[in-house]
């Protein structure tokens, strides 16, 4: 199997440090970024399966990152991570799209399963999405094999 | 310390509640009363008047018509028929056919010898050549004397004359019948002790006088009194049984007698006592009235102060607390926010120490030592702490604005009296006008009844303010009115006519600490605790304001299913 690739976005650096090193051990490919606009760099260069963003950041905030990421990137799962958890950031985190919700502080196993569980969201998207340009492909395959009859 | 402030001001609304009207009625009654005295002591002494003018001239007119009885007897009798002794009594008998005051008449010839009598008393043939009465008479003519005992040793006077005849003087003398003199002068009805009497020159009673003193007596307490003046004296004066008389006097009998009538002033006085009785009941009773009804007045004046007071001071000590509450809520997120990422490190560091702890046992096959228990436990209780940690974290929050509400169905046509019937006292205390339009059927709406409570409170409170900047204790007024348009969507408008919000205010409404309020007034966080509070709940809470006219706050809840 794919290793399950990540993004860690947060301004701590201690915490993009251990968890990275965390979840390396747990067999993740882990990128990491210290504010959104880093992170939206990383999402142009290499393929991302999930990213845990933090909420509260200098230069380019949680929700802004998110915004563009569902735009420009809309296949990565996104677990938001926070410290300040408000019942509007969370409305307003689910209403984007937000695979989970989490409070600071996580236990990393946790962290571990709600990853593991946003990558299976990504494959079977992804899988409907071949599902999908196959069925597309078929499509006219079948036609022209009616034809060819 | 307030109590006290309280206690003075009663003291002050009582005493000027007491002294002003107080002064008033003391004074109206005061100037009564001296137009009174003033007008019934005018009255007694015009009385008084009126009475001695009329007993003088009756007096007067007695005497005359005494003298002319005696002018016409001489006139119509000559001396030769009036010495005749025969025909004396016949001539005495036509004389006091009149008016029978006579007790005697005489006839005396020029020598002063008493030629002839008629009378109870023998006095014929006595000689009055001397007498101090016959020479005056033969003087002047006419002659009234003073009461005197003379030869016959009974107090009386007489009336004598004399008549010229072929050249030769004599005289005719009648004695006036005292009792009957006494009655006629005594006739005089002035209340209960009135009375009239005369004196002579030297201050001896004349006539009988009622309240005590016999003829020829020397009424004492008048010998300052005998001195002659003209006219009508009137003038108060004490007796000898030490009573105060209202006197009034007057000369009559060519100066010779002095006529006087008097009142006790008690007597006189009478409506004036009975009147200052009244006055002083009136008074009295007034006066009491006015202390009762001051008392009770302000003390109850005072008590809605003081439960005004303490009612603003409940409310003020509410919104405080609300605002401190919001202000620890404000605190306490960026409080959890610092502590959390923190806690989040610790407890990476922990598991990263503890995944590399098992894989080195792993590797090297290391027995478990105790060592290593000790080391696992510590490690435990770091996860423990940051769990307690986070927890308080939680706790904190709680109080916060994230703090969770617990939405349930509202039903604002019973809801909205309840808040309205908590600031009823504040705005009818200021004199505002509180309209509530509410609509007959409303479908319910979703939310935390207790936070939405302290929604419209505030903006109610914030209005009431607005209102009172503008307008003080009258004039102004705020609308609550509520809506529900077709897609089930409710909104709450209260708008106001008070100070307004500028337009540079007005985006700022919303922002924590921002208030107009004077430092210490407002913490500026009522309205951002609302706004976070009604977006909790989905909904919208919007602002529009005219500078000086009034503000609208509306409050928009999402339709419900």
């Amino acid at each position: 199997m794919d290793q399950v690739k990540v993004l860690l976005v947060d301004d701590e650096e201690r915490f993009l440090k251990t968890t990275a090193r965390f979840l390396e051990k747990k067999g993740f490919c882990v990128q990491t970024a210290v504010n959104g606009a880093k992170a939206l760099d990383v999402l142009k260069l290499m393929l991302i399966h999930v990213m845990v963003l933090d909420v509260q950041m200098p230069i380019l905030d949680g929700f802004e990152t998110l915004k563009i990421s569902k735009k420009h990137h809309p296949s990565v799962e996104i677990i938001m991570l926070t410290g300040h958890a408000t019942v509007e950031a969370a409305v307003e985190g689910l209403k984007t799209g937000v695979f989970d919700y989490l409070m600071k502080p996580v236990d990393l196993d946790d962290l571990v399963l709600k990853i593991s569980a946003a990558h299976l969201k990504y494959q079977q998207t992804q899988q409907k999405k071949e599902l999908a340009q196959i069925k597309n492909i078929i499509k006219p395959m079948k036609e022209i094999m009616k034809d060819m009859k | 310390m307030f109590t006290n402030g309280y206690k003075r001001l009663q003291k002050y609304i009582l005493f000027s509640m007491i002294l002003t009207p107080m002064a008033i009625y003391v004074l109206s009654l005061g100037t009564g009363y001296f137009y009174f005295i003033n007008s019934l002591q005018n009255t007694t002494a015009s009385t008084m008047k009126r009475i001695i003018t009329d007993h003088r001239q009756m007096i007067e007119s007695f005497l005359a018509e005494r003298q002319g009885d005696l002018s016409l007897i001489t006139d119509v009798y000559t001396y030769q028929e009036l010495a005749d002794s025969e025909k004396l009594p016949a001539v005495f008998k036509t004389l006091n056919r009149k008016s029978g005051a006579f007790k005697d008449l005489g006839i005396f010839n020029q020598r002063g010898v008493h030629v002839n009598y008629h009378g109870p008393y023998d006095l014929s043939g006595k000689i009055y050549r001397n007498e101090s009465w016959f020479k005056e008479v033969m003087e002047k003519g006419h002659y009234i004397s003073n009461v005197y005992e003379g030869f016959r040793k009974v107090p009386h006077f007489v009336i004598a004359m004399v008549k010229v005849e072929k050249k030769q003087k004599w005289v005719i003398r009648a004695t006036i019948d005292t009792y009957f003199f006494n009655t006629l002068v005594e006739q005089v009805s002035i209340g209960k002790t009135g009375e009239a009497y005369i004196l002579n020159s030297e201050g001896r009673l004349q006539t009988h006088r009622r309240s005590g003193g016999n003829l020829m007596e020397l009424a004492v307490e008048n010998g300052e009194s005998v001195s002659f003046h003209d006219g009508i004296r009137i003038f108060a004066q004490d007796s000898a049984d030490n009573k105060t008389y209202l006197t009034a006097t007057t000369w009559l009998n060519d100066r010779s007698w002095l006529l006087v009538v008097r009142q006790e002033e008690a007597d006189a006085y009478q409506a004036l006592q009975s009147a200052t009785a009244i006055i002083i009941v009136i008074t009295a009773i007034g006066s009491l009235i006015i202390i009762l009804v001051s008392v009770v007045l302000s003390a109850n004046i005072v008590r809605r102060m003081e439960l005004m007071d303490s009612e603003k001071e409940k409310l003020r000590f509410q919104l405080v607390r609300a605002a401190g509450l919001a202000e620890l809520g404000e605190l306490a997120t960026g409080f959890a926010h610092e502590i959390n990422n923190p806690l989040q490190i610790i407890k990476n560091e922990k598991t990263l120490i503890e995944l590399n702890l098992n894989e080195q046992v792993d590797e090297t096959g290391t027995e478990k030592t105790n060592t290593m228990a000790e080391v696992v436990d510590s490690l435990n209780q770091i996860d423990l702490q940051v769990e307690r940690c986070a927890k308080i974290t939680q706790a904190i929050l709680k109080f916060g604005r994230v703090s969770k509400f617990e939405s349930t169905s509202i039903n604002l046509l019973e809801f909205i009296p309840q808040i309205t019937t908590m600031v009823e006292k504040r705005t009818s205390v200021h004199g505002i006008k509180f309209i509530q339009e509410l609509p007959h059927n409303l479908k319910p709406i979703e939310g935390d009844p207790a936070q939405l409570q302290q929604v419209f409170l505030n903006l109610i409170n914030n209005a009431i303010d607005a209102v009172i900047d503008k307008h003080g204790a009258s004039g102004g007024s705020i609308k609550l009115s509520v809506s529900q348009d077709d897609v089930r969507k409710t909104r709450v408008s209260i708008a106001d006519n008070g100070v307004g919000v500028s337009n540079d205010n007005l985006g700022k409404l919303f922002t924590p600490f921002f208030t107009t309020k004077p430092v210490g007034k407002g913490t500026g966080l009522g309205l951002s605790v609302c706004y976070g509070i009604v977006n909790k709940m989905g909904g919208n809470l919007d602002v529009s304001s005219i500078p000086d006219e009034g503000t609208t706050f509306t409050v928009s809840f999402p339709a419900t299913s």
